[in-house]
């Protein structure tokens, strides 16, 4: 029944998500009244190769004519296509953490976001992660893969660290994870080669001796994303028999947003670079939900992200290098990994990037590199039986919804009841017993129990089809069953991962 | 002013109040500039420009203090629209003196009109409508009630209200009361009325001027710093209305003023052609709902069953423009559907906007007026809970009444800013309260209403125990109080053993016999034959002391009372005020030569200690301590008390060694310390126990375990009330208050005019001994009443004597050994020509009474001493104790 992403080879294409490429300008627009506009391109098929396992007839992948394309769903295939991702992972044993569901709707061909969860077990506590390509899917995809590993040994005793390194060597490696829902495997080049890698990385460790027993998971998680970004870089440069290998290349090129949670009995540290948003739903005394943002996103919205790049670059550039909103006016992140087109020196680019890429692959006003770091925004904050759940959502869902509509969403799920979004009145003059009826139906909405029982379902559905009135289907399915080519301009893509806390276990649980 | 500016560093925070007549829709500009300096010095300042600010500095104009008077406000004064405040003028209100007060407003509206100042007045009279029957009998309480509070209305049919307003709806009511006299003004227009007619009598008015902080030397004001400046004064009156509570924090101590806002909604629709601009007021109660005509418009409101708080988080938006919230319209569906069914037409009309202008409201419902206990000569007036306008007139009156001669003519102490104990202030407990405040302003208010949130707040350590037993419990002052006991109930809901009952709330949801009759019967008779157990835990206690004897002179002093008793004495006293009314009334048991115990009425707790703080020796020689919370109190009562108690103490309790009107500290059990008084406070034998908590639930389970073989029961405060309502003894705030003489309520004897210390009220009451008191308590038994199927007095019926209006009831109760209808209240006698006379014996014991209830009048006898009650158990020394008598019985 589901759509797979089986990569033989991993290889990105060359449209860039948050860039202008090809000359094309497109300005931000409003379709539809809501979502931000970004152009997309057909991927490529010479770098990328997919299988889908298309089951039924969905007719949102035809992309022959527009009139085929909008046909109605049924309310039957709508729940088909928005249930195809969802999992839901429940933690029998004592944990702060008592389940998650995850899901992800697609609306790049492939997807560019990813996700990881994962149990470390040879250190304690949950790691969750969503990531959000942009320029392909590649280097989300690996740093969806390889991201934890990294964070994980960092974490690592030296004890342990030793003897995780001792069956590296001997090839009868220690599971450092147990990983769930992981459907995407990397190819056994790509494996080998970031498998080296990683053990440079660990004997380092070993021999820095600076992993002591009482770890802060600031640096650790600073550390990690600082390095496998190091990494990436290293191995795109990296050139064997004299050539560069195009595969690496790509996914240097590409790049990711990432938001990374652990949680460890009452300890919940969030690590983010970019704008993925992490959100605590808490249910106040008096039994309403708040929403507890933990993460800032790395944007132009951002004033202090913004002061920090504009501090790093000369005066001169002060005009160039936030431009339009985006950094050096192409990238809307201002922290990633990956994206070496706007980490690595001039020569490196002339050298290496521009015979391949060509000359528009280096940004213009390209002066005093690097412009982007993989720094991650690490918070701490102390869990309270009063935190219910954790969403961490990719910016496709953020840009329907709001992090207090979405914990009201969660919230009101968890006690089986819907949400509606707030009433404005639609027009002037109207009658009062016309507004009487609307709200009316509104009740009537209010009465309805809701249709899925995953929460990130939940939220991807109301994110898309939720109306004052309740779930609208027309919407949900003209949203739904649009073509390939402009389902990007009205969606991003979608990840969400909802974490339930056991209040139990908050409560009772050590300080 | 050093001073002053040190400070604005430290507490830079800016604010300022108005009663929040400022929006951002249309800006009028005040009709004359205002004055732009701060003047370095005032006798008053007052904060806030609303109505309310502005009715105190117009009549403390009137009053001649315009010259020095200051009124700030920290943007505009009435600054500019009507969206968010209906601008009803009700005069019917749930008390007599909310009643006068707001009778004073519109009194004052229709003479500043006579003056051809703008109010907006329109006497379009009110028509309120009853869709139940027992809104029905509310609507013919007050009819009969305005007779004596002399309000014109009538009751009416449906038929008389579509004549009256032929858009309502009326298939589905029982009636109406129509209020000729009530109106509506503008608020705005009254406002910049009541300033610019103050301004002329020399009031300087300061705009854009926000309060910093608001000094005291010696807990009296001394000035106020402001963002223009420091102002040297000796009044400072809190008009903060939305912002009082906030204001009310800029001084050290913090002033509390209980506030807390919730959403409030006002409907505006569009011109309705052929609207009657004299379209009366209209309030379904029953729906939560008003209208009213304003300019071809209709505007509508209402006070939903639950509201829902506005700014939880405490942070209260600093201007009026951000006070104004986006529209819950799911909220407000409630009251918009009532709308629409009493006022079909409506639906047609179309919406000009719907505005959620958030209100305060105070923990109780009621206005916050009066001089603030922490803060000498610090006045405040707020929470007037979205009818300012009908408040502010005779609030504001009273307010400069209380500044300028120290007292007004108005008995404000139910809606007194003391009421407040610290715990009303608390942000939690006010935002869970406000839920439900608003909804009681159109709520039908049985008797003895119990609020649903901040419950179980102050529990005395014997409460859990009181739970088990089957506890009905009733809150005072945050204190938990059984009301009754359900023994049958407890045992029909206990499932098992272990489980323990749920805390239930009292309820009284009728006029007529309530469903705890039988239980308070039982524990009446208990009290009354057997032995009967009482928590009056929540009784305020004081210790008063000093080195030497200090104490006794300065209790001299305050109370009427000689209260320089022999050691282990008991006494009885007012303390009165100048006029010689009741401040407090309480029992002093003088534990040493230099200490005493003060028991007082709960309500009093923060009340009588301020007053007695303002009257201690300035030199600190005499302290007080509240000890209310040490000490957990249990009464019995009942004929075999002496032998109950005397099996679990050594103390000798025979008369000769304690007798009645004497206090012990005693073992019960296996504790000491235990206070004991031989007394009660409502006539039966007994003795009050003040044990100390730890050792509360000891002396509880021991009095439980050998009470056994008496057969002890719990008493609950009803059974209490039956008691000294029977036996014709006065509670304060509920008989008494600042307006009653020991004179006038058969105390006299309590009063010693011969000591050698001129107490407070001493000439007062000496006038009145001259001349004669104007009013007279009596206790009335209603012959003709059948509990059973009549309504019952619940207090506030008027009373009649030889078919004259001369009266009102204060409190009462069924007496269950005269098997009657008991009330208590004040007679007075006016002459043919409407003048007060003397009030003689003759005159109260010769006419022919007649209680009205809810239009029925009931045939009375009258008492004007406490009555003997026939017992099986005749007590000779204490049975001859009247507490209500004259002098010479």
């Amino acid at each position: 029944m589901a759509v797979r992403f089986k990569f033989k080879q991993l290889i990105a294409d060359k449209c860039l998500k948050h860039c202008s490429l090809n000359g094309q300008e497109y300005n931000e627009h409003r379709l539809l009244g809501f979502i931000r506009c970004q152009f997309s391109i057909v991927p490529s098929s010479q770098f990328f190769h997919k299988t889908f396992t298309v089951c039924g007839s969905y007719r949102y992948f035809s992309s022959s004519s527009r009139q085929n394309a909008l046909a109605k769903l049924t309310p039957q295939e709508v729940t088909n296509i928005l249930r195809e991702n969802e999992y839901t992972q429940e933690f029998n044993f004592p944990s702060s953490v008592k389940s998650y569901d995850s899901n992800q709707l697609a609306s790049n061909n492939p997807i560019e976001d990813a996700r990881t969860e994962a149990r470390g077990l040879l250190t304690t506590g949950i790691l969750l992660g969503v990531f959000d390509g942009h320029g392909g899917a590649a280097c989300a995809q690996v740093t969806a893969k390889r991201l934890f590993d990294y964070i994980t040994v960092c974490m690592l005793p030296p004890d342990l660290l030793n003897k995780y390194l001792e069956s590296l060597e001997t090839n009868q490696s220690l599971k450092l994870l147990e990983m769930y829902n992981d459907k995407i495997d990397l190819l056994a080049d790509l494996k080998e080669k970031y498998l080296e890698t990683f053990k440079k990385f660990v004997k380092e460790l070993s021999e820095m001796k600076s992993n002591s027993l009482d770890f802060q998971m600031k640096e650790v998680m600073e550390k990690a994303f600082l390095r496998l970004d190091q990494d990436l870089s290293l191995e795109a440069l990296e050139k064997t028999d004299g050539k560069i290998d195009i595969k690496t290349l790509s996914v240097a090129m590409s790049g990711a947003v990432a938001c990374v949670a652990h949680i460890d009995g009452p300890h919940l540290h969030v690590a983010s670079v970019g704008d993925c948003q992490c959100v605590l739903g808490v249910l106040s005394d008096v039994n309403t939900w708040t929403a507890k943002k933990l993460t800032k996103e790395h944007n132009t919205e951002n004033v202090s992200e913004v002061n920090r790049i504009l501090r790093e670059h000369p005066l001169n550039e002060r005009e160039t290098v936030i431009k339009s909103d985006r950094l050096l006016g192409q990238l809307a992140p201002l922290r990633a990994l990956g994206d070496f087109r706007y980490k690595w020196s001039k020569e490196i680019m002339n050298q290496v990037v521009k015979p391949v890429f060509g000359e528009n692959a280096i940004a213009p006003n390209y002066y005093t590199p690097p412009y982007l770091t993989a720094c991650p925004d690490v918070v701490h904050h102390r869990l309270t039986p009063r935190d219910k759940f954790l969403v961490i959502a990719s910016d496709g869902l953020w840009d329907l919804v709001s992090p207090l509509q979405v914990v009201r969403l969660v919230g009101e799920h968890m006690s089986g009841k819907v949400t509606l979004n707030p009433f404005r009145l639609p027009r002037n003059n109207m009658t009062l017993s016309e507004i009487n009826t609307m709200l009316l139906q509104r009740k009537e909405g209010l009465k309805r129990k809701p249709i899925d029982t995953n929460a990130a379902t939940h939220l991807i559905r109301n994110a898309l089809g939720g109306t004052e009135y309740g779930l609208d289907h027309g919407k949900l399915s003209q949203l739904l069953s649009m073509p390939d080519e402009v389902v990007r301009l009205f969606r991003d893509d979608i990840t969400v991962t909802v974490i339930y806390f056991d209040s139990e276990y908050l409560r009772h649980c050590p300080v | 002013m050093n001073f002053g500016n040190k400070l604005r560093c430290v507490k830079n925070r800016c604010f300022s109040g108005s009663s929040g007549l400022l929006s951002s829709n249309y800006h009028v500009t005040p009709c004359t500039p205002m004055l732009s300096q701060v003047p370095k010095k005032a006798r008053v300042v007052i904060c806030g420009g609303g109505v309310m600010g502005a009715a105190v500095a117009y009549h403390l104009a009137e009053l001649g203090w315009g010259e020095s008077t200051v009124l700030v406000e920290q943007g505009r004064c009435g600054g500019g629209t009507t969206w968010h405040l209906s601008g009803l003028v009700g005069v019917f209100k749930p008390t007599l003196t909310q009643v006068k007060l707001a009778k004073s407003s519109i009194q004052l509206y229709k003479s500043m009109e006579g003056k051809g100042l703008k109010t907006g007045w329109k006497e379009c009279g009110s028509l309120c409508v009853a869709r139940t029957r027992d809104r029905m009998t509310v609507y013919r309480r007050m009819k009969a009630q305005s007779v004596a509070w002399d309000i014109e209305c009538s009751l009416v049919t449906p038929e008389e209200i579509k004549e009256l307003c032929p858009l309502l709806e009326v298939s589905d009511l029982y009636g109406g009361l129509w209020i000729p006299g009530d109106g509506v003004g503008d608020p705005f227009q009254i406002c910049l009325s009541l300033i610019s007619s103050a301004k002329e009598r020399g009031v300087s008015v300061i705009e854009d001027c926000s309060i910093l902080q608001v000094f005291n030397s010696n807990g009296k004001v001394s000035g106020v710093e402001t963002n223009q400046g420091y102002i040297e004064c000796d009044y400072f009156v809190n008009c903060g209305g939305f912002w009082a509570r906030k204001i009310g924090k800029m001084s050290e101590p913090f002033v509390k003023v209980p506030l807390h806002a919730c959403e409030h909604y006002y409907l505006h629709t569009k011109q309705i052609p052929g609207l009657d601009p004299m379209t009366p007021v209209i309030r379904d109660q029953d729906g939560h709902i008003y209208f009213r005509e304003n300019e071809g418009r209709l505007m509508a409101g209402g006070f939903e069953p639950v509201a829902k708080p506005a700014f939880e988080d405490g942070n209260i938006p600093e201007t009026s423009e951000k006070r104004i919230l986006p529209e819950d319209w799911d909220h407000f569906h409630v009251l918009l559907e009532q709308m629409l069914h009493r006022l079909p037409s409506l639906g047609d009309a179309v919406l000009e906007r719907l505005c959620n202008g958030p209100e305060a409201f105070s923990p109780d419902c009621k206005w916050i007026v009066g001089e603030a206990p922490e803060i000498q000569n610090y006045f405040v007036a707020a929470g007037m809970k979205t009818i300012g306008i009908s408040a502010a007139g005779g609030v504001g009156r009273a307010t400069a009444e209380l500044i300028v001669n120290g007292y007004s003519l108005y008995d404000m102490y139910e809606i007194d800013i003391s009421r407040f104990l610290g715990l009303h202030n608390n942000r939690k407990f006010l935002r869970d309260r406000v839920r439900e405040v608003p909804g009681l302003h159109y709520g039908l208010m049985y008797p003895f209403y119990e609020f649903h949130t901040g419950r179980n707040l102050r529990m005395s350590p014997i409460y859990p125990k009181l739970k088990e037993s089957g506890a009905i419990f009733g809150q005072v002052m945050g204190y938990e109080r059984p009301a009754w006991f359900e023994v049958n109930a407890q045992e029909a809901q206990r499932p098992t053993e272990n489980k323990s009952l749920p805390f239930r709330i009292a309820h009284t949801n009728t006029f007529g016999k309530p469903d705890w009759f039988d239980y308070v019967a039982e524990e009446y008779s208990a009290c009354r034959e057997k032995i009967g157990l009482s928590d009056y835990s929540s009784f305020t206690k004081i210790d008063l002391w000093s080195k030497k004897t200090e104490v006794v002179d300065t209790l001299q002093y305050l109370c009427s009372n000689d209260v320089d008793i022999p050691i282990e004495g008991i006494i009885h006293t007012g303390m009165q005020n100048e006029r010689g009314g009741y401040e407090n009334d309480c029992s002093l048991a003088r534990l040493a030569e230099n200490h005493y115990m003060m028991i007082a009425p709960t309500i009093q707790q923060n009340r009588c200690k301020s007053w007695i703080q303002r009257h201690l020796p300035s030199d600190g020689s005499v302290v007080m301590t509240d000890i209310t919370s040490m000490y957990t109190a249990i009464c019995v009562m009942g004929p075999f008390t002496k032998q109950l108690l005397s099996e679990l103490t050594d103390t000798d309790l025979s008369p000769s060694s304690f007798p009645f009107f004497t206090f012990k500290e005693i073992d019960v059990g296996l504790a000491n310390g235990v206070r004991a008084m031989n007394l009660t406070h409502t006539g039966e034998l007994g003795y009050v126990l003040y044990v100390p908590n730890e050792f509360a639930l000891h002396v509880y389970s021991c009095l439980i375990e050998a009470g056994k073989k008496y057969e002890l029961k719990h008493a609950g405060y009803y059974a209490m009330r039956a008691l000294r309502v029977e036996r014709f003894y006065a509670f304060w705030g509920q008989d008494l208050d600042t307006t009653t003489t020991p004179l006038e309520c058969g105390r006299s004897w309590r009063v010693k005019f011969d000591k050698d210390i001129d107490f407070i009220g001493r000439k007062a009451l000496l006038k009145q001994r001259e001349e004669g008191v104007h009013r007279m308590y009596i206790q009335l038994l209603l012959q003709d009443h059948d509990h059973e199927i009549d309504l019952w007095p619940w207090g506030g019926e008027p009373i009649y004597r030889n078919g004259k209006q001369v009266g009102i009831t204060t409190t009462t109760g069924y007496g269950f050994t005269f098997k009657k209808q008991i009330c208590l209240g004040f007679v007075q006698n006016f002459d043919e020509n409407g003048q007060l006379q003397p009030v003689t014996h003759d005159f109260t014991l010769s006419g022919d009474y007649e209680v009205d209830i809810a239009g029925l009048r009931y045939q009375a006898k009258v008492n004007i001493h406490s009555p003997n009650l026939p017992t099986q158990y005749p007590d000779k020394e204490r049975g001859a104790y009247r507490a209500t008598r004259d002098a010479s019985a």
